[in-house]
């Protein structure tokens, strides 16, 4: 199994946490729309670190009194909004929120799929997790719960999106795809409607 | 309790009613107003040049908490922002703000010499010290920016030093604040100016100036009153949008007299929106390129900004204290002296707005 130590090389900082508790965190980007993709598998914390899978992605205004406006009527395209208004990049500001699904395990060899004893700390730094880092703690899947007790249908959408990612990571994804189906068939198997739409949106 | 709206309201109606009542009147004396103009020979018109794709936009502003004698201890704060907005091929922006406390008995007086008397530096004059401030700021934005690119330094408000109690402080306090403070920092910008390429300009928005009616023979050829009528009035009648008036120097004597080649001089410029008084130091003034510029950049930093230019917008933001930082920056002091097992008398006055008892 791939631990820790010898997979946060493939890592780049994405952000710090700014709000946070027992069951998710939010991060707040160091780049405007410098979120990582929906479903993606994040990591905070250098001394206790937590793994969150990235539920809802939100860019606005910095300053909750000051609402964007139109500003593109007479720009060529959306870039170009962008390039004659570059106070936009300092105004607007993306965050994302995370739900928290697991932990190394003290010795730091093995992973602990659940809520850790205390969640990230402000300012924790946020790494993106590169494919092997998201491969190993993929192996197991029990964590899954977890991001399927937020409100369906987003939730379905965010589990679909992390096995997609992670399905990516495997050399073999879709030997990796059939054990995902059937872990989730097991977890789904009193509400068919929710199985069949995530499983649906794995086939697409 | 609170406003009563009801009553206001119909107060607000009735000023509406005696407005429409004397606008026919005004329009007469307007035009007439505006034909002397035409004839004065000053109604020149100057289309904008098309603005340049690269260039970059610096402004500074500040906002400040006065001297409070309801306060433990007098002291005061002054922020000062500092904005960089660039365009073009290499985008880029800077926005900041740096807050400085006024604590000690010399920064909280103006004009400090062996033999005078000082001024102690609160209302007015706190504003006063604050637009030096911004200057100073802008000239060291200036300097931190000084390459080839082509830059427009803008200021918020008036490039002259005043206030309507300015010429009531002695003068070594007046000549302090222009001498130790507000010139010098043009010296800078000029200097920058010199080397590199930038152009200097203050910009007022909604200006109720009379300085080219004033100039209008209007007593010899009315009888009205038109003592309503501002500058503003007649270049909405002379200007189409884009285009610039001429050049007028300040009539102020006391600019003539100690701003050297700083002296003020203004166009009106009519943007998209509104009609703004812009005001230059006379080395940008008596150079037309550097003149044409603050017309072009000013007209392109209005429409970035839907109206107003957006870098002074932007500093403004960066600047100002809102209501809750001015009640930290209370409890802070109050915390600070706690701190020191020092007195923390606060007025029973101060107390009592903030309690609020029923």
């Amino acid at each position: 199994m791939n631990t820790i130590a010898n997979t946060t090389n493939y890592t780049t900082r994405l952000g710090e946490v700014v709000e946070t508790s027992s069951a998710a965190f939010t991060v707040q980007c160091y780049d405007l729309y410098g979120a990582p993709a929906l479903g993606a598998l994040v990591r905070t914390g250098r001394d206790s670190p937590v793994y969150g899978v990235v539920r809802n992605v939100v860019t606005s205004s910095m300053d909750p009194g000051r609402r964007p406006v139109a500003r593109g009527q007479d720009e060529a395209d959306e870039e170009a909004v962008y390039r004659s208004n570059p106070q936009l990049d300092k105004l607007l500001r993306t965050d994302f929120q995370a739900t928290i699904v697991g932990y190394p395990d003290s010795v730091g060899t093995g992973m602990r799929y659940g809520l850790p004893s205390q969640p990230p700390r402000i300012h924790a730094f946020v790494h993106a997790c590169a494919p092997p880092e998201v491969r190993a703690f993929a192996e197991d899947l029990r964590f899954l719960p977890l991001v399927l007790a937020g409100a369906a249908p987003e939730a379905d959408e965010v589990v679909a999106a992390f096995l997609r990612q992670a399905a990516s990571a495997h050399d073999d994804s879709q030997a990796f795809l059939m054990k995902a189906g059937r872990q989730i068939a097991r977890l789904l198997s009193r509400d068919l409607q929710r199985l069949n739409a995530i499983l649906g949106s794995l086939r697409a | 309790m609170p406003l009563d709206l009801h009553s206001v309201s119909a107060q607000v109606h009735a000023m509406g009613d005696d407005l429409r009542a004397h606008s026919a009147g005004r329009l007469d004396l307007l035009e007439k107003a505006v034909e002397l103009f035409k004839a004065s020979g000053s109604a020149t018109r100057f289309s904008p040049a098309s603005p340049p794709n690269d260039y970059r936009a610096l402004a500074t502003d500040g906002s400040h908490i006065d001297v409070d004698r309801h306060m433990p201890v007098p002291c005061a704060l002054i922020n000062i922002s500092k904005v960089m907005l660039q365009y073009g091929s290499a985008p880029g922006v800077r926005l900041g703000s740096q807050p400085r406390l006024y604590a000690t008995a010399e920064e909280l007086s103006v004009g400090t010499q062996a033999d005078q008397e000082s001024q102690p530096l609160t209302g007015a004059l706190m504003g006063l010290r604050r637009t030096v401030e911004e200057v100073t700021a802008l000239a060291e934005l200036a300097e931190e920016h000084a390459d080839t690119l082509l830059t427009l330094g803008l200021i918020d408000g008036s490039l002259i030093l005043w206030s309507p109690e300015f010429h009531s402080y002695p003068e070594h306090v007046r000549r302090s604040l222009l001498d130790d403070g507000f010139l010098p920092a043009l010296d800078r910008l000029k200097a920058v100016a010199e080397r590199k390429r930038l152009t200097v300009a203050a910009y007022i928005s909604m200006p109720r100036s009379t300085t080219v009616v004033n100039m209008l023979p209007l007593q010899e050829h009315t009888q009205g009153d038109y003592r309503w009528m501002v500058d503003r009035d007649v270049f909405e009648r002379t200007l189409a949008v884009g285009e610039r008036s001429g050049t007028f120097p300040s009539t102020s004597a006391y600019v003539r007299e100690h701003y050297r080649e700083h002296a003020t001089h203004f166009y009106y410029l009519k943007t998209e929106q509104e009609m703004a008084r812009v005001e230059v130091p006379a080395w940008v003034a008596e150079d037309e390129a550097l003149l044409a510029l603050t017309h072009s950049l000013l007209l392109d930093q209005c429409r970035k900004g839907l109206g107003y230019p957006v870098a002074i917008m932007e500093a403004h933001e960066q600047a100002v204290i809102g209501g809750h930082e001015r009640e930290l920056f209370r409890q802070m002091v109050e915390e600070a002296l706690a701190r020191q097992g020092l007195d923390v008398y606060t007025s029973e006055k101060a107390r009592s707005k903030r309690l609020r008892w029923v």
